[in-house]
């Protein structure tokens, strides 16, 4: 590639599924960037053009439109949180402390990606009705990994959606400060918030067990 | 008293009325293609008006949603207040109020849209205005536990949780069904002023 992140003009040895490939992954990555700076709204597919460098055909072969591309983003986006957070979450040990590990490290990757972590959040909510169902979906996987804790939950049969209670406070809590503008901060809460989701499943004393053991860390 | 004194300075009922249309216009509207994709044409064909008649009670698409989201916040903060009951305790009327709420979003599933959906996408500042106007509401709630006074930043999280949980509801298809959510939202609700026990306890005796 050459330094304006365009392949080489003419003829090139690369096979063309590779170049589809490349070019719908800059295509990809200049959606993220120019929504995060403009906002979905301001965001034109000539903008996200220009920045991958890919020509308006191109795109119309990718993609239907401008709302296609970014939700196509936005899922790849998400995809990469939801795997590299439940990795963590997976590893063995006691659930509250799994919590407390995925949280951190979810806490880290939206701090370290303020582009991402606002295409993610803010700017999905003002990309059209098929970013509702997006949601809904990315919210039940959510609550779905947090079912684990019901095992050890004496309040999961009074509770049947605590996963969502748990789930809706901490989502709650940080579309508010990446709104704010205050994604970069977002890991001072690592305690305070897996205090959050744990609470409803264990009750105050074990919820908070884990909250000092990460302030303490 | 002159005649046209009265006209000039009192909404008559057909007034009312178009203004109630408009209202109602954008809320199916923006809860079927969202805000950003409703246009005035769409609201005034909705509503059986001209664009004229909206530019006389509106004077554009946004103060015409904040009049509809407004106008459902204190709908909802009504029926929470007429849920009271003087021989309930707390607890209980925190429930009333919130089963009440339910009630009236499930009636009103295009304005539930406006309130929890759209109006954040809209301008999250909206949100704030809301959470302020429905917390007070629910001040009161923890008397006589132990008067713990309520952490301001846990009813925020309260409210957002409560909305997350409603959205959420509407959107897997369960629009209808609000209800289901009492349980929850009365732990979410009472979680701030009582902590986590007797929350739990208020919302076994709400299923």
């Amino acid at each position: 590639m050459t330094a304006s992140g365009k392949l080489p003009r003419g003829r090139h040895g690369i096979p063309r599924e590779l170049v589809v490939r490349s070019q719908r992954e800059r295509l990809l990555a200049a959606m993220i960037e120019t929504a995060a700076a403009k906002g979905y709204e301001e965001t034109s597919v000539a903008d996200v053009l220009e920045a991958a460098g890919v020509g308006r055909e191109t795109f119309y072969e990718l993609f239907e439109d401008k709302q296609d591309c970014f939700l196509a983003a936005h899922r790849i986006l998400f995809d990469d949180f939801f795997d590299g957070v439940s990795a963590v979450y997976e590893q063995p040990g006691p659930w509250a402390q799994r919590v407390g590990n995925a949280m951190a490290e979810l806490l880290d990757r939206l701090a370290s990606d303020p582009d991402s972590t606002k295409v993610l959040l803010i700017e999905i909510g003002k990309a059209g009705p098929a970013s509702r169902e997006l949601f809904a979906s990315t919210f039940t996987r959510v609550a779905a990994l947090l079912n684990d804790g019901r095992g050890e939950s004496p309040s999961a049969e009074a509770l049947p959606n605590v996963a969502n209670i748990a789930g809706g406070a901490v989502f709650a809590r940080i579309y508010e400060e990446v709104l704010l503008g205050r994604a970069a901060e977002l890991p001072r809460h690592c305690a305070e918030f897996t205090y959050e989701i744990l609470v409803p499943f264990l009750g105050e004393e074990e919820a908070r067990k884990e909250e000092s053991r990460l302030s303490a860390g | 008293m002159n005649k046209n004194v009265l006209d000039q300075n009192m909404p008559t009922v057909a007034t009312l009325f178009k203004r109630q249309r408009i209202l109602d216009a954008i809320a199916v509207s923006c809860a079927e293609k969202t805000y950003a994709s409703t246009t005035i044409s769409d609201i005034v064909s909705r509503a059986g008006i001209s664009r004229a008649t909206f530019y006389k009670h509106f004077p554009n698409k946004r103060s015409c949603f904040d009049a509809a989201v407004e106008g459902f916040v204190a709908e909802l903060r009504a029926v929470g207040r007429a849920a009271h009951s003087d021989a309930a305790d707390n607890p209980e009327n925190v429930r009333r109020a919130i089963a009440a709420a339910l009630a009236l979003m499930t009636a009103a599933p295009d304005y539930t849209r406006l309130v929890v959906i759209e109006a954040i996408a809209v301008d999250p500042s909206l949100i704030d205005r809301f959470r302020t106007l429905l917390i007070a509401a629910l001040r009161g709630a923890g008397d006589g536990a132990d008067g713990a006074l309520p952490n301001k930043a846990a009813t925020r999280t309260a409210y957002g949780q409560a909305q997350v949980l409603v959205a959420n509801q509407i959107l897997v298809g369960r629009g209808d069904e609000l209800q289901e959510l009492l349980p929850d939202i009365v732990y979410i609700a009472l979680f701030p002023f009582t902590g986590p026990e007797e929350a739990l306890k208020q919302a076994q005796l709400a299923r």
